[in-house]
């Protein structure tokens, strides 16, 4: 979802070339790894030790354990654009190391698909997520999430400190930064779901040219907002697969889904504050952020932001665009192992 | 026994001890990466590791490698690291990325990414404890595509070997995978010239002429004048010596069981599944060229993972499981029917005996690069599977059968140069 991501001043025009994406989308079935469970995927490096769903309010959700070992890694869904395949390059490896559970987000994946936008508010994210806590004995983990995945990782971080140690936050999707006091904060940009205009950056961003066009959405925005950086077509490519596994309806009723509106109790924000800076407030456990300074759907400006507010430090990918996850992995793994590793240790 | 933690001596300070090793205390040691894509690999490496040994009697080797390599490796007694038991399967990947005589080996490669990643950590956590002078990586590709984006990473000498350079697109593929393999090979020279310090020796097993004549892809080098810039050549490695072979024939010949007025064709489609439809056709081609050749006598290996009574062999046709040692049945036979894999076909060129061999429908690296290395050694006859029914195949057996060999030699000290190459790194 764009709207959370704050201005997009900081956007750049695209130095890829087009086709690639077109490339891209007419070849995305041949990316799409077999994600039914039911047979050996000789793809993935290493196979989940166990498997299951919960079900909350008749929405089942998938989730997956690797590994057996201390502490507990929650690796958290995204939105539904993705599904759990999006840590594929994480999981072996900190699976070998710590103890690693996945879930595939609401709307995608294994998971089920409800169709009213309530249901894919946060607040059911988070409510998954300790619900896939409980299914897999797990007191505490260490949440980490990309995109909009870090703001379902800061929600739960925020909101149940008793069950989390520590959280990274990756290319962080979210109302962070400042607005103009007097512009009002909406949930929905209004050119979302009018006529798509015929012009402008994020004019795809559109519900009407999702219906239409699904697959030309997925290519654009896969191919062309989250990877920046040339030499992406294998990424691009399992982007697009996972975006096919899902549909324009479904998108379109997480766009409508509540995301980060503070509590009530919490107090009045400042005018102009961003939703997202209460939520960091109320974090206590150690925290990573990590974020492209060529990310072209979060600026950079968000990443810096929110590791101020959660006085956390930052590593910014020089050159790196929105899923450093897929596209930098080694960097990615290592910096999750130094920060669980730095942890107090956990009885 | 492991001793339990019950009996384990109380410690009386639970602070860690580590052993920083000054230059004084350090051994000379090596880690060798042998990679299970090019499932040929093994032997190659191990007669390198033995050139070595010869010129540093003190080098310590150690193997990160997995099965199937690691077979021949436990069979030497090298000394295989622990950490090799975390690797991420590569052989089952490519085993069920093949169908019937078919393998999109570019695109088996993309679709590796997951193991490769989960493969490369588990080498930076051997590397970690800084204990290697030296890493060799025989197509290494996850080691070589991974420094190359990770530099601050490398802490020893790296010394990288492989036997092609240049992904190339297959018809069936495309434009599509035309810009795709061109994508690859651009991140790949932008890698390379980046950052030279990565691979402090690349060596190209073969010589200049061995590399295909094509560009890695619109507006990018031509493959040939960019090889010769960036590698050494060790010129082919065949891990064996075929001269003593090809010396005593005749009594290879007696040993096995092969009598003099037979004419033995050996069908051998390598371990795996994919080679089930060709050994099918070979042998349905059994009749016919019995009827052309005197004395004709086929045997068909089927490998581990075919079943030989499920191949209904016609009368005449011999159907093994397992042959061991069968490359000695490859310098004895008359001619041999092969896939297209580079190891294989490369000994019988050694060897000096007539063969056909087919490359895997849409696997670029057996079907350009080595066809071309192959037609420059004048060795073997290419054959298109879906061009060759039983009776074309009858037709070529009679017609390679006894036709002399002129092959070029194919050198036999590679693992030699090759060695002198990596020498100095250490």
């Amino acid at each position: 979802m764009r709207s959370g991501a704050g201005p997009m001043a900081t956007v750049r025009a695209p130095e890829r070339p087009g086709p690639a994406a077109a490339h891209d989308a007419m070849s995305a079935h041949h990316a799409t790894s077999a994600h039914d469970g039911n047979r050996v995927d000789t793809t993935r490096a290493r196979q989940p030790d166990e498997t299951g769903f919960i079900e909350r309010d008749g929405v089942r959700v998938f989730w997956e354990r690797y590994g057996d070992g201390s502490p507990t890694l929650l690796l958290m869904p995204t939105w539904s654009l993705l599904h759990s395949r999006h840590w594929k390059l994480q999981i072996p490896y900190l699976a070998r190391l710590f103890r690693v559970v996945t879930f595939d987000g609401r709307g995608n994946g294994r998971s089920d698909r409800p169709t009213e936008s309530d249901a894919y508010a946060d607040t059911e994210f988070v409510a998954d997520a300790i619900a896939v806590l409980e299914a897999t004995g797990t007191d505490r983990a260490v949440v980490a999430g990309l995109s909009m995945g870090a703001g379902y990782s800061l929600r739960l971080a925020a909101e149940h400190p008793d069950r989390v140690i520590g959280a990274v936050f990756i290319g962080a999707s979210l109302p962070i930064l400042d607005r103009p006091a007097d512009e009002p904060e909406v949930q929905v940009d209004p050119s979302f779901a009018g006529p798509q205009s015929a012009t402008g950056e994020w004019r795809n961003y559109n519900a009407d040219y999702w219906r239409r066009d699904f697959p030309g959405f997925a290519a654009w925005f896969v191919g062309e907002k989250i990877f920046s950086e040339p030499h992406s077509t294998k990424p691009i490519e399992d982007g697009i697969g996972w975006t096919l596994q899902t549909d324009a309806e479904t998108l379109i009723a997480t766009e409508y889904a509540p995301y980060l509106w503070p509590p009530a109790e919490w107090g009045p924000r400042e005018p102009g504050q961003g939703r997202a800076v209460p939520f960091a407030r109320h974090v206590r456990c150690p925290a990573l952020v990590i974020h492209g300074d060529d990310d072209r759907i979060s600026s950079i400006a968000v990443g810096e932001r929110l590791a101020a507010e959660l006085g956390a430090p930052l590593i910014t990918i020089a050159g790196g665009g929105h899923s450093p996850l897929a596209r930098w992995p080694v960097v990615v793994n290592r910096a999750i192992r130094d920060f669980v590793r730095g942890l107090e240790p956990t009885s | 026994m492991i001793e339990s933690a019950a009996a384990a001596p109380s410690s009386t300070s639970a602070a860690p001890r580590t052993t920083w090793t000054s230059y004084l205390a350090r051994r000379r040691r090596a880690l060798y990466i042998s990679s299970p894509i090019g499932l040929g690999h093994a032997q190659r490496d191990v007669s390198i590791a033995d050139e070595l040994r010869k010129l540093h009697p003190d080098l310590e080797i150690d193997w990160l490698a997995q099965n199937p390599v690691t077979t021949v490796l436990e069979s030497r007694g090298e000394r295989i690291h622990p950490l090799s038991a975390e690797l991420a399967s590569e052989s089952a990947f490519w085993a069920n990325e093949a169908t019937e005589h078919d393998l999109n080996a570019f695109q088996g490669l993309r679709r590796m990414d997951e193991i490769l990643v989960a493969n490369f950590m588990v080498f930076l956590d051997v590397l970690e404890a800084g204990e290697y002078d030296l890493v060799i990586g025989d197509e290494s590709w996850d080691v070589d595509h991974f420094l190359h984006e990770n530099p601050e990473l490398k802490n020893t000498a790296f010394a990288w070997l492989t036997d092609f350079v240049g992904m190339l697109p297959m018809p069936s593929g495309g434009e599509h995978e035309a810009f795709l393999t061109a994508d690859y090979n651009a991140e790949m020279i932008e890698h390379v010239e980046r950052f030279p310090r990565i691979r402090d020796r690349a060596i190209f097993v073969g010589d200049p002429d061995d590399i295909v004549p094509d560009d890695f892809g619109p507006g990018l080098p031509s493959i040939r004048d960019w090889t010769e810039r960036h590698y050494d050549f060790s010129g082919y490695i065949t891990g064996f010596d075929p001269r003593p072979l090809i010396d005593r024939r005749e009594g290879l010949r007696e040993e096995l069981g092969y009598r003099p007025d037979e004419r033995v064709v050996i069908v051998t489609v390598g371990g795996s599944g994919v080679g089930e439809s060709l050994l099918r056709r070979v042998i349905a081609a059994y009749p016919e060229a019995a009827r052309r050749v005197n004395g004709l006598r086929m045997v068909a290996v089927a490998g581990p993972r075919i079943d030989p009574e499920s191949l209904g062999a016609e009368p005449g046709v011999e159907v093994r499981a397992y042959v061991p040692e069968l490359y000695k049945h490859l310098a004895a036979c008359d001619l041999a029917v092969v896939q297209g894999g580079l190891t294989t076909t490369m000994e019988l060129a050694a060897a000096r005996r007539p063969f056909l061999y087919f490359p895997l429908r849409n696997h670029f690296e057996q079907s350009r690069h080595v066809r071309h290395r192959l037609e420059r050694y004048g060795a073997g006859r290419f054959m298109d599977y879906d061009a060759s029914p039983p009776e074309v195949i009858a037709a070529a057996i009679a017609e390679e059968i006894d036709r002399p060999v002129a092959y070029r030699p194919v050198e036999s000290d590679g693992a030699a140069r090759a060695a002198a190459l990596i020498a100095p790194l250490v």
